[in-house]
């Protein structure tokens, strides 16, 4: 093991994530007053550009305020446990093909498990407890009932989620994500025409219904509006993070927009195509294979921004549920949903194979 | 090879403890009554923080507990079936699987133990 190489993938993997999220808040911010006719920050820097990085300057030299009621070690570790487990599933992700230097393949991500996508899910899958750290250990009413929400709001959405990647490796035949996306880099192959009209074999072309189910997760899962449950401001004040103050609090935000990067990324794997180039850019590969990685990195990375402006132009367009409506959506709605999808699935692959 | 992701982890884990750290040095700190207690919108607190909460959440993490089992048992039954394509005992287990699956589901929507709102 090169400790050299890992360093240099861990420093990647973690600082283009973290180095995008100012950018993310600014498009979010601007976006939000394109959307509601309005301007947005435009005075720090040029375009407001450098509102971000004011902001987490402002954050860092506030007061760190620890309240007479709070449980102190817990408090303190509650925002670094949420990064964590935030960043955790990235090293899981790659960010592009695997590349090939005089013969020895490298693995673009830091860590590679045998367990595949699975591996992947249950790093994602730790969510929930960094919010319900903070909400238990700031030993207040309006913490725990947003943390308990939170939890409970994360674990149903799970469920349907994880029943939508089964179906996908039965489609893709198997379980390894970089075997998934090159399952994903072939034409779309359709009974009685063979190619419909050059489509690529995308997630979202061969289970349009687990597309959908894995979308509405998605947002459930990283608490952000319609799901935003969590910090309904008119009914439980700020949630989970109401006793945080500077950058305590700055450390719960970014671990949510790394929570919507992260899981951008899977949806783009998964269901977008992945880091395949997209089409019509085949040649480019053709031309300079040595910058191949280059070239997926970016059209991988296109997918990733689109899917973040979906969630900034979903944010700012829908209202937010109510509690019960939440519920009944995760439990009587997306999981039959599911359900129906998978033995679907499974009949028509069995079909196939069998006859 | 579990080096590199506890390497990752590490290097994860950091980065919020070096940011509380330097926030530490670089704030200031105020102490006052007031101001370190609990806030309940602006009103004298009541009670403690960990009272009775709905059953409803306790009810949703065990159901969460049965159906996320069952969801994983059909993983290594997903890798198998990919080994053996067509098989028809492994399709009609899966099917026997999905009915029990489906009793438990139809059982717990006809129980109201969901229902949150009349």
């Amino acid at each position: 093991m090169n400790i050299l190489l890992v360093l240099l993938k861990t420093a990647l993997v973690i600082g283009i994530p973290l180095g995008i999220i100012p950018l993310i808040l600014h498009v979010e911010r601007r976006g939000a007053g394109f959307i509601q006719r309005r301007l947005g920050p435009n005075r720090v820097g040029p375009f407001g550009l450098l509102q971000p990085l004011a902001d987490v300057f402002k954050f860092l030299f506030k007061e760190d305020v620890l309240p007479s009621h709070v449980r102190p070690v817990y408090y303190y570790l509650a925002p670094m446990i949420s990064l964590l487990f935030a960043i955790l599933p990235l090293a899981g992700i790659p960010l592009c093909g695997k590349i090939d230097i005089d013969g020895t393949l490298f693995r673009p991500e830091v860590f590679h498990s045998d367990l595949g996508i699975l591996f992947i899910f249950a790093l994602t899958a730790l969510g929930p407890y960094g919010i319900l750290l903070a909400g238990w250990s700031s030993n207040n009413k309006f913490t725990v009932l947003g943390a308990i929400r939170a939890c409970a709001q994360m674990i149903s959405y799970e469920l349907a989620m994880t029943l939508t990647v089964i179906s996908l490796i039965l489609v893709y035949g198997s379980s390894d994500i970089h075997a998934m996306i090159a399952s994903q880099g072939q034409l779309l192959q359709i009974p009685f025409i063979s190619s419909f009209l050059g489509l690529p074999a995308w997630g979202i072309f061969l289970q349009p219904i687990g597309a959908l189910v894995f979308l509405v997760g998605i947002f459930a899962e990283s608490n952000r509006l319609p799901f935003d449950l969590a910090e309904g401001e008119s009914e439980i004040v700020a949630g989970y993070h109401l006793e945080y103050s500077s950058i305590k609090f700055a450390i719960f935000f970014m671990a949510e927009y790394v929570h919507v990067i992260v899981l951008s990324a899977l949806y783009t794997h998964l269901f977008l195509g992945g880091y395949n180039l997209l089409p019509g850019a085949d040649f480019l590969a053709e031309q300079w294979p040595l910058l191949t990685p280059f070239f997926e990195f970016v059209c991988f990375f296109s997918k990733v921004a689109f899917l973040i402006w979906l969630f900034v132009w979903v944010r700012w367009s829908l209202p937010r549920f109510r509690y019960d409506q939440l519920m009944d959506l995760g439990w009587k709605r997306l999981l039959p949903l599911a359900l129906g999808n998978l033995i679907v699935t499974t009949a028509i692959l069995f079909w196939k194979h069998s006859s | 090879m579990m080096a590199e992701f506890f390497i990752f982890a590490l290097v994860a884990f950091s980065i919020g403890a070096v940011l509380i750290g330097i926030s530490q040095l670089l704030g200031r700190k105020f102490k006052g009554i007031r101001k370190n207690d609990i806030y309940e919108s602006g009103m004298d607190p009541k009670g403690e923080a960990l009272r009775r909460y709905d059953i409803k959440f306790y009810l949703t993490a065990i159901l969460f507990l049965i159906f996320d089992v069952e969801i994983v048992f059909l993983y290594p039954w997903a890798i198998y079936y990919l080994e053996n394509k067509g098989s028809t005992f492994l399709m009609a287990e899966f099917l026997f699987f999905m009915a029990i699956l489906l009793v438990a589901f139809f059982f717990f929507l006809f129980s109201n133990s969901l229902k949150w709102e009349e």
